[in-house]
């Protein structure tokens, strides 16, 4: 009697475990992520877990990172909560994980407290993404501009308002202007994007760009506001005239402003976002394996191009077991590696970091090792 | 009463004389007055503006169908039928939302699932960009999928109903049956009013560092390993205790107090009375009330965040590692995507996709808990 009750809801319970179970394959090609076997495949195996908090910009990258270095340790697992940068150093200097991936190098106060965590030479950190800013613009037959940053800044203030202004004609002699006016699109919400481009304003045409270094827009400077990066490129596409701001790898069919270093006119390209890392000085009175880069967004050195993005890696420099720093060690190497920053650069749209710099890292990844 | 100078015959005629408006006179009005509308709405704006055209609509119906009324049938009649409209149309803009919502999600996430069915087969492990770039140009199919979102969902879900439907009914059958109108009663009672408030994220706060400090206890460096299934199912049954409490309690008071004396004359002791009178009589409307509180924690994304991370694999585990569930998936996909720019529509399509199937999940299990409480319930109340 009562097993005649309960027994239509116990098939369905069994029916639906069942069904759930059989349909799943493992991974997102639904081909097994076993070792491919490749030659290069020298290094030992390793297992474990690795956990990663810290800023959104880097997912993307992440994802790919994550995805290849699947292929290289299949029994490490890395994981990655893009919680964003300040939540990262926070729980990484709380030892809540193994690594951080953050917009901004350690204040002094966290590297106090990076020495608790990570033994007596503090963490380590190195920029392993690099993310140019273009600033992109909708008007119909012209594909390329020349901008000195004093006149981006007074196009986003809204002291520019018409494409042929004598400002923009005067740095453009060989393009036809039209008469369109200019609509300035910046991003509504808080982002590391807009603090970078805010930051680059400030730095490079100080003179006319007068607010506040943050990820909000300043509020006075008036402009079309659009959400998200996609939400600036479709506002940005559907306006003629209109000029914003985007990751380089959303910009698509977009013209694109040739930005004004030194005496010439840099358009953004991998190679010329990368040289401008190389063109910063380190911060100084910091620690060995510490390469916290002051942006020399001002640079006059020819080929840079100074908007970008750059986000480090925080790492221990040392770790508790073994284990943890061979994985560690062998994931940041691949994150740094050629091949670690060309899957990067096909997925997320980043600038591969220059081989010096990658010298300079692989010089601070091994020094990293067990606790005494 | 006392008043004599109302004539009676003037009364009855105006009740039955009257005239009456003709049979579906009310639906005549509303068709008439959205045909008048979209022609008003296309002449004034020049397009299809289905706001506008509503609007007009509305006010159109209400306006005609007084007016009408008013002169046919008079005052009193007029006003029913205003009142009449005034809750129909209060209905129909309550179904919009969720209609449009369950449009949207059909329109966007449907295809996706016919498209490329192994969505629902397939994990975000080994999923990059490059895979999301051919895709939306055309040269791949969409790889990655949200396998492991589905079983963390169910598993996570059905641990936080293993530990909260227990302790719901426990406590709703002792304030219903045992408390009575006692001190301990009134603060239980009390108490799961406050905790029906808490904010979804504190409760996924307060398991987080639940766990986290007794995996310091034993572990000072343990506190990251306290992102993993069952903390999650632990913040969502703080969430649920307080729903299936009340449910479970309303319900448990509709039982009729003549069924307890009638078995209590016949001497049956007083847990046999509730587990084979009571919680029997009453269980169409606990599962109910089970269901909407399981609808109600299967689509939280902030507590999960919190305390399950963001899986990319498929984790069977619900005491180690990171799980990922339905909406942290479609929050992830919509929010941070496997490749931003012009391939983000990769990872949009996948969210649709999840949505949708969570949007089923739930349906589903309504589905059984109706099924249940139609199986479970006695005989008579059939």
């Amino acid at each position: 009697m009562k097993l005649t009750r309960f027994a239509p809801a116990a098939a369905v319970a069994a029916v639906g475990a069942l069904t759930l179970s059989a349909c799943g394959g493992g991974s997102a090609t639904g081909e097994s992520q076993e070792n491919t076997g490749g030659e290069e495949q020298q290094q030992e195996e390793l297992s474990g877990t690795l956990t990663g908090i810290g800023a959104s910009s880097q997912k993307a990258a992440m994802d790919a990172w994550i995805a290849d270095f699947g292929s290289v340790q299949p029994n490490v697992q890395v994981q990655y909560s893009p919680d964003g940068s300040g939540a990262g150093r926070e729980q990484f200097l709380a030892g809540n994980a193994q690594f951080a991936g953050s917009d901004a190098a350690l204040d002094e106060e966290e590297l106090e407290t990076a020495k608790d965590v990570c033994g007596p030479d503090g963490a380590f950190e190195y920029p392993v993404y690099i993310s140019p800013i273009a600033v992109a613009f909708n008007l119909e037959g012209v594909d390329s501009v020349n901008m000195s940053p004093e006149l981006i800044a007074k196009v986003f203030k809204g002291e520019v308002t018409t494409w042929n202004d004598q400002a923009i004609a005067d740095e453009n002699p060989d393009v036809e202007l039209p008469d369109t006016p200019i609509t300035p699109v910046h991003r509504s919400d808080e982002s590391g994007t807009t603090e970078n481009f805010v930051d680059y304003l400030s730095q490079a045409a100080g003179d006319v760009w007068d607010a506040e270094v943050s990820g909000d827009w300043p509020s006075d400077y008036g402009g079309e506001a659009s959400q998200g990066t996609d939400g600036v490129v479709q506002t940005v596409s559907d306006t003629d005239g209109a000029i914003g701001y985007a990751d380089a790898s959303a910009v698509g069919e977009l013209g694109t402003v040739a930005v004004g270093v030194g005496e010439e006119y840099v358009e953004y390209s991998p190679e010329a976002a990368a040289a401008v890392v190389d063109a910063s000085e380190v911060a100084e009175g910091r620690g060995e394996g510490d390469l916290a880069f002051d942006l020399a967004r001002d640079t006059t050195e020819s080929g840079t191009y100074p908007i970008v993005l750059v986000s480090y890696h925080l790492v221990c420099s040392t770790y508790g077991d073994q284990n943890t720093v061979d994985m560690v060690k062998a994931w940041q190497n691949f994150v740094i590696s050629e091949e670690g920053q060309q899957s990067a650069a096909e997925s997320a749209g980043s600038a591969p970091i220059s081989e010096d710099l990658r010298g300079q890292i692989t010089e601070i990844i091994d020094m990293i090792q067990v606790a005494e | 009463m006392s008043n004599t100078t109302v004539k009676p015959e003037q009364g009855s005629k105006l009740s039955l004389r009257a005239g009456k408006l003709p049979k579906g006179a009310t639906w005549m009005v509303a068709i008439g007055s959205i045909i008048v509308a979209i022609v008003l709405g296309m002449l004034m704006t020049g397009g299809f503006n289905i706001p506008l055209i509503a609007l007009l609509a509305g006010v159109l119906n209400f306006i005609v169908l007084y007016a009408w009324s008013r002169t046919v049938e008079g005052k009193r009649k007029a006003t029913d039928r205003v009142a009449t409209t005034l809750v129909t149309s209060s209905f129909v803009i309550a179904l919009i939302p969720l209609i449009s919502l369950l449009w949207m999600t059909l329109v966007r996430g449907g295809p996706v699932i016919l498209e490329s069915p192994t969505v629902l087969s397939r994990t975000m492990e080994g999923m990059k960009g490059i895979y999301d770039q051919d895709y939306v140009a055309g040269e791949g199919e969409l790889l990655g999928g949200f396998y492991h979102s589905i079983i963390g969902t169910v598993l996570i879900t059905l641990a936080a109903c293993i530990i909260s439907i227990p302790i719901g009914v426990f406590t709703a059958i002792y304030l219903v049956e045992y408390a009575g109108r006692n001190t301990l009663g009134k603060a239980i009672t009390f108490l799961v009013d406050v905790m029906t408030g808490i904010p979804s994220i504190v409760a996924g706060l307060f398991a987080f560092a639940l766990f986290g400090t007794f995996l310091t206890l034993v572990d000072p460096g343990g506190i990251g390993s306290a992102k993993m299934g069952i903390s999650a199912a632990v913040a969502l049954s703080v969430l649920m205790v307080p729903i299936v409490v009340r449910n479970t309690e309303e319900i448990l008071r509709l039982v009729p107090m003549d069924l307890r004396e009638a078995t209590y004359a016949l001497g049956v002791p007083k847990w046999k009375t509730i587990v084979r009178i009571v919680l029997p009589t009453a269980i169409s409307g606990i599962l109910s009330g089970i269901t909407i509180a399981i609808a109600r924690v299967i689509g939280e994304t902030a507590p999960i965040m919190v305390t399950a991370g963001f899986a990319r694999n498929l984790n069977w585990d619900l005491f180690g590692g990171w799980m990922s569930t339905l909406p942290t998936f479609i929050y992830d996909s919509q929010m941070r995507p496997t490749s931003p720019g012009v391939a983000a529509a990769a990872s949009s399509d996948r969210a649709w996709a999840a949505a949708l199937v969570l949007i089923v999940l739930v349906m589903v299990l309504n589905l059984i808990a109706r099924l249940l409480a139609k199986y479970l319930a006695p005989k008579g109340a059939r």
